[in-house]
């Protein structure tokens, strides 16, 4: 294990701008999780780490050695992919055992087989290590695939959403799966991923994207809680946060250069307004069990805030909006300090 | 004026340009009857060319029925020109000859085939033009190929000799290809090496390119040799590939005829008359039809038997 350094790499495929002047250290035995949409740059960070392109400027040291130049063979990394990209034709066994097998490592056979049974047991693929990679369900492949990384000790596991193909249930279980390991096995892991649950469950922190830069680097806490800009404040939080114009919440103190207000649903206090006055009227109240998503019309602006199932409140009531803490953001769309 | 966009259907469009004639005679059809009004005829040609011949070359085989003598009594002989062909020795030594062939051109196309295709995989300037280049054999006629190559193959003036010559040191009249009884054989195993390599490299080519990126890079990360890369991820996946290759060009050599006829005409003596030779000469030279349609009955069914085999192994491997 070993710290790793991304210093102000760039990254573009023809015209586009891939990544732009990144900079990033993971510790020994972190887990960072870059959160971004489609297309912002995180699996290309990803696939510089693993050497798997060659940055157009910009340095990458692991475990303070300089790799900028080196093959993916020689940095010591895994790598799990999106696709599982497992060896088709190979036993479950044979692929755990591939990168033990490389020439450059001389693993003793016995050895082999005893780290494969182990992985292949705190995976939970055990009885399965003598199937065909291909006859496996998704979810048991992608356990072989994240398996193939962890029979080897490398400095750094870089995992490109390696949940994202499969179902929720499984999705969810996987997921405590490998942060247990993480955290058992004190390895580090640059770990991508567009879903905002799997960056606030297992990160030690969190990098948000956009379009090639890295926007802001925190704990998830932070990130939620202290947005940089109205963009990263998007990315994190269910229902999404309500970004209004401070008109539509006069009641709102807002500071100088307020351009939106954000406001969380623990940020809104939603109190039922008596006579016909009140500022909104709810549209709509979607019953997800435990909970209720409450759709408001403010002034035009349609809000959306959890509340307890058993609120007395029916589609047209008129409603008085309390707002408590909420973030405000200028006009170019970065945090001002309340 | 604005052309305003036809929206209705092909099918309404059709209904609609049918006279009315026909319309009111096709108009009780069901589907059924006017999809067997539309592959009628080819069925009917289908039967008239293919299927009736086979049929009656089924049953001349077991008669003394020869084309050139319409009036002869045309008598059953049973199995006699079976066993006649079977028990043969010249026809052992065509099937011989034709194995020769078959295996190695196989052999040949298969190894430079798929060296071709891996040199051609790797993306490098000009590589679609190469390919292109590469092609061009395949896509001459056999018989242009047979004739073209008996002038390279010249002893005094070919080529070919020259170029031996020029890395062997070999005089270049002191041997001839098409002409000597122990180089014959070979000459249209390379000719046919020739002309069908990019054949056997397009479809590698294809099972190369159905290898996904990922794999490969999973393999760089997991430190594997290029050796090992090649040994337990681009062969196996190829394999089928190849197969179905081998499985082509076992089927269209066993029955060459018309490259190899222009080529050596099965000659020096009888040293390259492949099975399709042999027969086209018993049917058409001595005329004895029921004996040559005996022959032609053995050789479909072995071809047919080992096909059928070796679709099974084909299958067997694509389902690993």
């Amino acid at each position: 294990m070993a710290e790793v350094r991304i210093d102000l790499v760039s990254k573009a495929f023809g015209t586009i701008q891939a990544v732009e002047d990144l900079s990033l250290t993971v510790a020994d035995g972190e887990f960072v999780v870059l959160l971004g949409p489609t297309g912002a740059g995180k699996t290309t960070t990803l696939r510089l780490v693993a050497g798997l392109e060659k940055p157009d400027h910009g340095r990458i040291s692991i475990g303070g050695r300089d790799v900028t130049g080196l093959p993916p063979a020689e940095r010591d990394v895994a790598f799990v992919f999106q696709q599982y990209s497992l060896y088709p034709h190979l036993s479950v066994y044979e692929n755990l055992a591939f990168p033990l097998r490389s020439p450059t490592r001389r693993v003793p056979e016995d050895q082999i087989k005893a780290t494969v049974t182990r992985i292949a047991t705190m995976l939970r693929i055990a009885h399965k290590l003598e199937n065909r990679a291909t006859r496996l369900s998704g979810g048991e492949m992608q356990r072989v695939a994240i398996g193939r990384a962890l029979v080897r000790r490398p400095s750094i596991y870089l995992m490109d959403e390696p949940l994202s193909s499969l179902d929720a249930k499984l999705r969810g279980e996987l997921r405590l799966e490998l942060k247990r390991i993480q955290v058992e096995l004190g390895v580090t892991i640059l770990y991508v991923t567009h879903d905002q649950i799997e960056a606030m469950t297992m990160a030690s922190r969190v990098g948000v994207m956009e379009e090639g830069r890295l926007v802001q680097v925190g704990t998830p806490r932070e990130i939620y809680e202290n947005p940089a800009t109205v963009y990263v404040a998007t990315r994190l939080g269910q229902p999404a946060i309500n970004l209004v114009p401070p008109s539509v919440l006069p009641q709102v103190a807002t500071p100088p250069g307020t351009a939106t207000i954000g406001a969380r649903t623990e940020h809104l206090d939603i109190r039922r307004a008596d006579g016909g006055t009140g500022t909104g009227i709810v549209a709509r109240i979607e019953h997800l069990g435990d909970q209720n998503h409450l759709h408001l019309d403010v002034a035009g602006h349609h809000l959306v805030t959890l509340t307890e199932s058993d609120i007395a409140l029916d589609v047209g009531d008129r409603v008085n909006l309390d707002v408590r803490g909420a973030l405000f953001f200028g006009a170019d769309g970065r945090r001002i300090a309340a | 004026m604005t052309d305003i966009p036809d929206r209705r259907t092909v099918a309404e469009r059709v209904a609609a340009a049918t006279p009315d004639g026909l319309a009111r005679k096709v108009s009780g059809f069901s589907d059924r009857t006017i999809a067997w009004l539309f592959i009628g005829p080819t069925i009917a040609l289908l039967l008239a060319i293919n299927i009736f011949p086979l049929i009656w070359a089924v049953y001349l085989s077991f008669t003394n029925y020869a084309a050139n003598k319409l009036n002869a009594t045309v008598a059953w002989v049973g199995v006699r020109n079976y066993s006649r062909v079977l028990s043969d020795p010249d026809i052992w030594e065509r099937m011989q000859a034709t194995a020769h062939f078959v295996v190695w051109t196989i052999v040949l196309e298969v190894l430079l085939g798929f060296g071709l295709a891996l040199l051609i995989n790797r993306q490098f300037r000009g590589h679609s033009f190469w390919t292109t280049v590469v092609l061009l054999p395949m896509m001459l006629s056999p018989a242009v190929v047979g004739t073209f190559w008996k002038l390279l193959f010249q002893t005094q003036i070919g080529p070919f000799n020259y170029v031996v010559s020029f890395f062997t040191g070999i005089p270049p009249s002191s041997f001839d290809m098409v002409g000597s009884v122990a180089l014959a054989p070979w000459s249209i195993v390379i000719v046919d090496a020739w002309m069908w390599t990019p054949y056997v490299m397009l479809i590698c080519l294809a099972g190369l390119r159905s290898v996904p990126d990922y794999i490969y890079e999973a393999a760089e990360v997991d430190r594997a040799s290029s050796w090992r890369t090649f040994w337990s991820i681009t062969l196996p996946m190829v394999l089928p590939f190849l197969m179905l290759a081998v499985l082509f060009r076992a089927i269209e050599n066993f029955k060459m005829f018309d490259m190899v006829a222009l080529l050596t005409s099965g000659g020096p003596g009888s040293t390259t008359e492949l099975a399709s030779i042999t027969l086209k000469r018993e049917a058409f030279e001595k005329w004895r039809t029921g004996y040559s349609s005996a022959f032609a009955i053995i050789l479909f069914v072995t071809i047919f038997g080992a096909a059928n085999i070796y679709v099974k192994a084909l299958n067997a491997v694509k389902n690993r």
